[in-house]
């Protein structure tokens, strides 16, 4: 079996910071391309400034938010702004398949760093935009954070209880699933293509566009003149479906029923066989009509219960059921994710061993890994100058000490 | 993006098998977008999802039509002899199948990934399952609220004094999609430069798990167990308000910093809410005081005076052309009225069962390729299905890379 990562010979000039970039090229990285971080000394990642610290201690090499999402990676720092630094970047950007960045629109072009301008020295390259509203159109210079994209493109208005304000999904969910994720599959479409057909390509994804993608469903609907409203924990098709509370403090089972034979062993499991021979309640239709009432008959029937006890007890039985993990239950207690070696840890040269997000997924045959820790800030600059750039040692030392590179 | 796009696909050439449940079901659509031709396999009565509510007036679900677009279906039941040489017959031919259940669902039907790709040596099974296909989990039922549970997601959002809450729609079915999609083209690559397939074993748990920010690290790092906190966190200046017609979310703070302040202190004494110069006070630069219920509801009466004779999108217009980061909580219906999605010819309208509906348009956009939904989900048996043990018919033709 071949050792060697599928993406290997695969570099990346990567321009990306804050949330949502840099979550798109870790996936890349940890499948072995090289992923070059080009950071500034003076205008360092937002995200290396937030919570959590180790030990709380803030410090720009001790953010696991930045950590987490920069695994596998090299980092150097450049002042763009430079023209011997601009030209270095071209330099970079020469040796490299994939540039990516998540400026705001014409960051790249005013730094020199532009498409058309990047395609002159690397004709084939795969070059990611990733603004926030399109890099054209009367909303293109628009700002905004995950929450702000999750509330215009539509998924927290529509997550909430029916009786109050949207809540959302308590993340700022377009920065960790939608859009760093379609970008990687963007590029990585990208790098097939130009394999077949020795062609670049100019990739736009705009976090709007991305983001609407993640309630596609309801957009259809409504075109067709349908509305679509905070549900809660409602499903349009099965019922009971719900989170129910279960004993101990804050303790809740999420239960789904989507068949008779799930509602047959849901009652039988909760002790409530009668339930189930009740005609009213004999069908999907019926039940669905009385979920209010069925929600409070088995709340009262699940308070006693450990959650996790009644998850294995359903579960057994054939109805979809789990307990409500939080990050503790995640991290040491849940026998599937400790049998399936979920989590990372990394020795980071200073926030010691540290706990990483590992690869949902497993290739049988070229495996990815998480191969290193979160670079610290710039840890790469010499290495690449002299190694990548042919850069001689003085040279260098000279531009450090201008501030150019280091 | 000078270059002429052209009308190839840069996923052009590739056959994908799709038998996946719902939960899998947006993989195959992203990889039809890009231009794979993805075949869905559906019993003789045609795949359950196809009627879920909720329901065009026709009755074709629209979950079924946003995750199917671009997709051709053909008839095969594998439980009939005949059908299932036929699968094999279709596989053969393929570069990736797709699948979405456990590991003891796919033994029964002949479709375990290690069988299948001892069967078939060129060929990549992204087997997308609940918990993956090892594990003690890895056979139990579960569906997308129970996912959300298990990988932690569920447990972060809702208000503290309510149950834990459902992200809107089949977020798991996003969620596996993204990652089983970037997985499966990482696969493609390795598959076209060495002629090997292999199996991915995607764990929508653990995937649901890498969407939690930073609880893990906050656990690691500071020994802190994050809660759902509602709407999210509460800072005087940032957070929902109510406008004339619906909500806004505003971002005038982060982590205890004010953001654009003078710029929203002026949008608002413009418009004559007077009070609005008592936020100029050296306390609104304060932590302590920016994160007090005091401070937050003392500048939500200030900013909802204004904000409640405006509509959200008067309110986003107007903030941001300020620099300030305003969002209007969207509707559906004001997405497909939004002037910078419509500016931009975002939609394409594409025929259902007959209605022409307005799909969002993919995610990205490519200056060199076309990219994005095509036409609606198939109808049932849209294509035939080949002659057990016949050479490859019209439509088979492509051999594998």
């Amino acid at each position: 079996m071949s050792t060697e990562l599928p993406l290997e010979g695969i570099r990346v000039a990567d321009f990306t910071w804050v949330g949502a970039g840099p979550f798109l090229t870790k996936p890349l990285a940890d499948h072995g391309a090289d992923v070059i971080k080009i950071e500034s000394r003076t205008r360092t990642d937002p995200i290396r400034s937030m919570a959590p610290f180790r030990d709380g201690q803030a410090g720009i090499n001790r953010s696991g938010y930045f950590a987490n999402r920069n695994s596998s990676k090299r980092s150097i720092c450049l002042d763009l702004k430079h023209p011997e630094g601009n030209r270095l970047a071209l330099e970079l950007i020469a040796q490299c398949d994939v540039v990516a960045n998540n400026y705001t629109p014409g960051t790249m072009e005013r730094l020199g760093l532009g498409y058309d301008t990047v395609r002159r020295v690397r004709p084939d390259i795969i070059y990611l935009d990733m603004p926030m509203q399109g890099n054209s159109g009367p909303h293109r210079d628009y700002r905004g954070y995950g929450l702000t994209i999750a509330a215009a493109g539509g998924l927290f208005g529509l997550s909430g209880y029916p009786d109050r304000l949207p809540v959302g999904t308590g993340t700022n969910y377009p920065d960790h699933v939608p859009n760093p994720l379609h970008g990687a599959i963007a590029v990585l479409a990208a790098l097939r293509n130009r394999r077949r057909t020795g062609r670049g390509e100019h990739i736009e994804l705009a976090q709007l566009e991305s983001t609407v993608n993640a309630i596609g469903p309801a957009l259809l609907a409504a075109s067709a003149g349908q509305q679509t409203e905070r549900a809660a924990n409602d499903d349009p098709v099965a019922a009971p479906h719900g989170v129910y509370r279960c004993a101990g403090d804050d303790k809740w089972c999420a239960v789904a029923v989507f068949t008779d034979a799930q509602w047959r062993s849901l009652g039988s499991v909760l002790g409530a066989p009668e339930w189930t021979s009740r005609a009213d309640l004999a069908s999907a239709k019926d039940r669905r009509n009385a979920r209010r009432a069925l929600d409070v008959l088995i709340n009262s029937a699940t308070q006693t219960w450990d959650a996790d006890r009644l998850a294995a007890a359903l579960t057994k039985e054939g109805v979809p059921a789990s307990a409500v993990l939080d990050a503790d239950a995640l991290l040491n207690q849940d026998p599937q994710l400790r049998a399936r070696n979920h989590w990372v840890r990394l020795d980071h040269p200073v926030m010691g061993p540290s706990i990483y997000d590992g690869i949902p997924y497993g290739h049988s045959r070229t495996p990815g890994r998480l191969r290193g820790p979160a670079p610290l800030l710039g840890a790469d600059t010499r290495d690449v100058c002299l190694e990548l750039l042919g850069m001689d040692p003085e040279t260098f030392d000279s531009l450090n000490q201008q501030g150019v590179v280091g | 993006m000078t270059l002429t796009p052209t009308t190839d696909g840069p996923l052009e050439g590739v056959r994908v098998v799709d038998l996946t449940t719902g939960l899998g079901a947006y993989t195959g659509r992203l990889l039809s977008d890009l231009g794979a031709e993805v075949i869905r396999v559906e019993p003789c009565g045609g795949a359950p999802e196809r009627n879920h509510a909720p329901r065009t007036d026709d009755g074709i679900s629209f979950s079924f039509a946003f995750t199917e677009a671009g997709k051709q279906s053909l008839i095969a039941d594998s439980s009939d002899g005949g059908n299932a040489a036929q699968l094999e017959h279709l596989l053969d031919t393929a570069q990736m199948l797709l699948t979405s259940e456990g590991p003891g669902l796919l033994r029964a039907k002949d479709l375990h990934p290690e069988d299948v790709t001892n069967r078939h040596a060129g060929l990549v099974h992204v087997s997308i399952s609940p918990f993956g296909l090892t594990g003690p989990y890895a056979d139990r039922p579960a569906s997308d609220l129970t996912l959300l549970a298990a990988g932690g997601l569920l447990g972060l959002a809702g208000d503290p004094d309510r149950e834990p809450l459902r992200a809107w729609g089949n977020q798991t079915s996003v969620i596996a999609g993204v990652h089983a999609a970037t997985a499966a083209l990482i696969a493609l690559l390795s598959l076209e430069s060495t002629g090997r397939g292999q199996v991915v074993d995607l764990s929508v748990q653990e995937s649901v798990a890498h969407s939690l920010e930073n609880a893990a690290q906050y656990l690691d790092l500071e020994g802190v167990v994050r809660k759902r906190v509602g709407a999210g966190p509460a800072e005087a200046g940032t957070g929902l308000f109510q406008c004339a017609d619906g909500w806004v979310y505003l971002v005038g703070g982060l982590g205890g910093r004010p953001l654009a302040w003078q710029s929203i202190i002026d949008w608002l004494t413009g418009q004559g809410i007077d009070e609005a110069e008592t936020l100029g006070a050296d306390k609104w630069q304060e932590r302590t005081w920016r994160r007090s219920r005091e401070g937050s509801s003392t500048f939500r009466v200030i900013f909802e005076k204004f904000a409640r004779t405006r509509t959200k999108q008067e309110l986003y217009e107007s903030g941001q052309g300020r620099g300030i980061s305003v969002a209007p909580v969207a509707t559906p219906e004001d997405l497909i009225n939004d002037p910078q999605l419509v500016a931009r010819d975002f939609f394409r309208n594409i025929d259902v069962g007959g209605n022409q509906l307005r799909f969002p348009g993919p995610p990205y956009r490519f200056a060199n390729s076309h990219v994005g939904p095509r036409s609606g989900p198939p109808s049932l048996g849209s294509i035939g299905a080949p002659e057990a043990g016949a050479a490859a018919g019209p439509g088979y033709e492509r051999t594998p890379a």
